[in-house]
């Protein structure tokens, strides 16, 4: 009987398999899900604002006219709270109630404009940065010089603040915010492990052979396990985007390239992953070994302008960059081209790679 | 005359230096079943390989039902069915979504799955999950699978391995009806009672080559020798004797034993396939 049947239709009947299989498997449901929830509730969980202003416990007596015009004249960025005694003003600190301290001891006023050393003792918290506790140092002794009617030892400068790129004074970036593009990295790379464990049962098991004596090419299954993992790993992301409400008529396009980018090369991994493994526990060990690294440019994002040379030069860098630029920053087509070029040409080698270690594979049974 | 369904002339393959398969040829007609004997290692593997279009010969040629095997064609593949030795299904899936699935390779819109599972004694468990399977089943899945697409040629891989010897006997009989109504049958199989039953002709293979191909019973003549065994009392015993038919020295004898008070059983005795496997090649089908 002569039947014909079009690649096209080989490819969907292999992917539409690939997804009842997938479909089948608890664990990476469980994953895929778990993934999805986690990374939503997490981002929501993460404040999406930043305090910027520096709250100050003060315990003081006879020095309330001066507090009273610090607090007025200070109010942007300064907030004091008053304390009555020194315990209750290190508890604070303790509880987080204020950042730092400042206990000033009784008849502060009469010692310092007697030129005598009173000691101030400034609390703050362990996790309080020491930068920090130093400003309030320093405000100390100006507030000194201050009582004293004393200008400071020295001759202020003259200053002029430029702030290079945008002025994110009083907008600072929140953690939320800086979180959402490590979230669609990661949940890209959830699927990896989906995909490599696919394509080594598929191997191991050899029903890829069973597929290849009917009229499927090597190519057809080629093509069908590329469009199931970029559609499993990207789908995942963009479902991530939606339910975190990021995507918006400027960014949607650049956030589909770039999933679109980070989706093929995770599929590249998982092929390459997926054609060495062994068993289960070797096809998850090494799918880690490929993926875990390329976490490391996203913890850069957290902490922007920590990106060394090595790990600019990772893999995975233009995507989270762009992801980073375009979801932290608002950035557009013409902000990220540079980071897209060198996301396409990673993305390109690392899949090229993926498909002829797994045709190599392939065609070895 | 009919044109073979398969037709291999001087067909070689080699791995690297060793060389596998070293120049068979042979036909199998439609309708015929050729069963295709030898050990582990002798090239049964390889040779199918290239038949079904997942290895390219080294050298030589082969058709299968007129189309170049070296080409790897897709209108080839839609008509052979193939079994393999393992058990190669996808397991979380049930027996029916296998077969609609490998169905839908061939371009079958509605395959008839339920026929075929009821065939192979499966149809009452086509919508479970082939996990759920025992190792018989799974084979009766195999053949399920080869079977799918209607084909015109079947390459068959150890069968009935693992099968009870009921379920064993439904296969041969399924294997019986597809050469009856015109389908080419390579089979692979270690049991010799399967070979000798099944096969119109049998090839030994041994070392990438044919050592032997015939019918079962010109190989029997060619190869064995007849013989009767006699049992006898012998006092408080019993007592064997072999004796010869072809070269009539033991007829007197023989005559004298039938009407022996002492004869307990006389059974004619023939070679089998292995013994003359065995006799060809100087090693056991087995090993």
């Amino acid at each position: 009987m002569n039947r014909r049947v079009s690649r096209p239709a080989i490819v969907a009947s292999i992917v539409r398999k690939d997804f009842t299989e997938f479909s089948r498997d608890l664990l990476y449901i469980f994953l895929s899900v778990l993934g999805l929830v986690l990374f939503a509730v997490t981002y929501y969980l993460v404040p999406d604002t930043v305090d910027e202003t520096l709250t100050v416990g003060v315990h003081q007596t006879g020095l309330d006219e001066l507090f009273d015009q610090l607090d007025a004249s200070e109010a942007d960025g300064l907030a004091l709270v008053q304390y009555a005694g020194g315990d209750e003003l290190a508890a604070a600190v303790h509880d987080g109630d204020v950042m730092v301290g400042l206990a000033f001891p009784e008849g502060f006023l009469e010692a310092a404009t007697a030129g005598e050393q009173p000691t101030v003792t400034v609390y703050s918290d362990a996790a309080v940065p020491p930068e920090v506790t130093g400003a309030v140092q320093s405000m100390v002794r100006e507030i000194a010089y201050a009582l004293t009617g004393h200008g400071l030892p020295v001759t202020e400068p003259a200053e002029e603040s430029i702030v290079l790129g945008i002025d994110r004074a009083g907008d600072q970036t929140s953690m939320r915010d800086l979180m959402l593009p490590m979230l669609v990295f990661f949940i890209l790379m959830i699927e990896t492990f989906a995909l490599s464990s696919l394509i080594a049962n598929e191997v191991l098991n050899r029903t890829v052979t069973a597929v290849l004596v009917t009229p499927a090419r090597v190519s057809d299954f080629l093509t069908a396990k590329t469009i199931y993992g970029t559609l499993l790993t990207g789908g995942q992301a963009v479902l991530l985007l939606l339910v975190l409400q990021a995507f918006t008529l400027g960014n949607l396009g650049i956030l589909l390239a770039t999933v679109l980018l980070g989706a093929v090369m995770f599929t590249g991994i998982g092929m390459i992953a997926g054609s060495a493994g062994k068993d289960f526990f070797s096809t998850l060990f090494l799918t880690m070994a490929f993926v875990l690294p390329l976490m490391i440019p996203t913890f850069s994002v957290l902490f922007p302008g920590t990106a060394a040379g090595w790990v600019q030069a990772m893999p995975s860098y233009p995507i989270i960059d762009t992801l980073n630029e375009v979801l932290t920053y608002g950035a557009g087509w013409s902000d990220v081209v540079g980071s897209l070029g060198a996301a396409l040409a990673w993305v390109t080698v690392i899949f090229v790679i993926g498909l002829l270690v797994l045709r190599r594979k392939v065609r070895s049974l | 005359m009919t044109e073979a369904a398969i037709s291999v002339q001087g067909l070689r393959y080699s791995y690297g230096d060793l060389e596998a398969v070293k120049g068979i040829s042979f036909d199998v007609a439609p309708g015929e079943i050729l069963g295709f004997l030898g050990p582990n290692g002798a090239g049964k593997s390889t040779t199918i390989k290239m038949l079904t279009g997942q290895l390219p010969p080294s050298g030589g040629s082969a058709t299968v039902l007129g189309y170049d095997v070296g080409t790897g064609s897709s209108q080839m593949q839609a008509r052979i069915g193939v079994c393999f030795e393992e058990k190669n299904l996808y397991v979380t899936m049930s027996a029916k979504e296998n077969l609609e699935f490998f169905a839908s390779l061939y371009g079958i819109k509605n395959p008839d799955a339920d026929g075929v599972l009821r065939r192979v004694g499966l149809a009452d468990r086509a919508t479970d999950r082939v996990k759920t399977f025992s190792k018989g089943m799974r084979q009766r899945m195999m053949i399920s699978r080869a079977f799918i697409n209607t084909p015109d040629v079947l390459f068959l891989d150890e069968p009935t391995d693992g099968l009870d010897p009921t379920t064993a006997a439904a296969i041969r009989t399924t294997i019986q009806e597809e050469a009856d109504r015109g389908v080419a049958v390579l089979l692979t199989t270690h049991d010799m009672f399967e070979a000798d039953q099944l096969s119109d002709r049998v090839a030994f293979i041994n070392g990438g080559e044919i050592v032997a191909l015939d019918t079962p019973e010109n190989l029997k003549l060619a190869y064995g020798s007849r013989s009767v065994k006699v049992r006898l009392r012998d006092g408080d015993g019993v007592r064997e004797e072999n004796l010869p038919l072809d070269d009539g020295s033991a007829s007197a004898r023989l005559a004298e034993l039938a009407t022996s008070p002492a004869l307990l059983t006389m059974h004619t005795e023939e070679a089998t396939l292995e013994h003359i496997f065995i006799q060809l090649t100087g090693r056991g089908l087995a090993g």
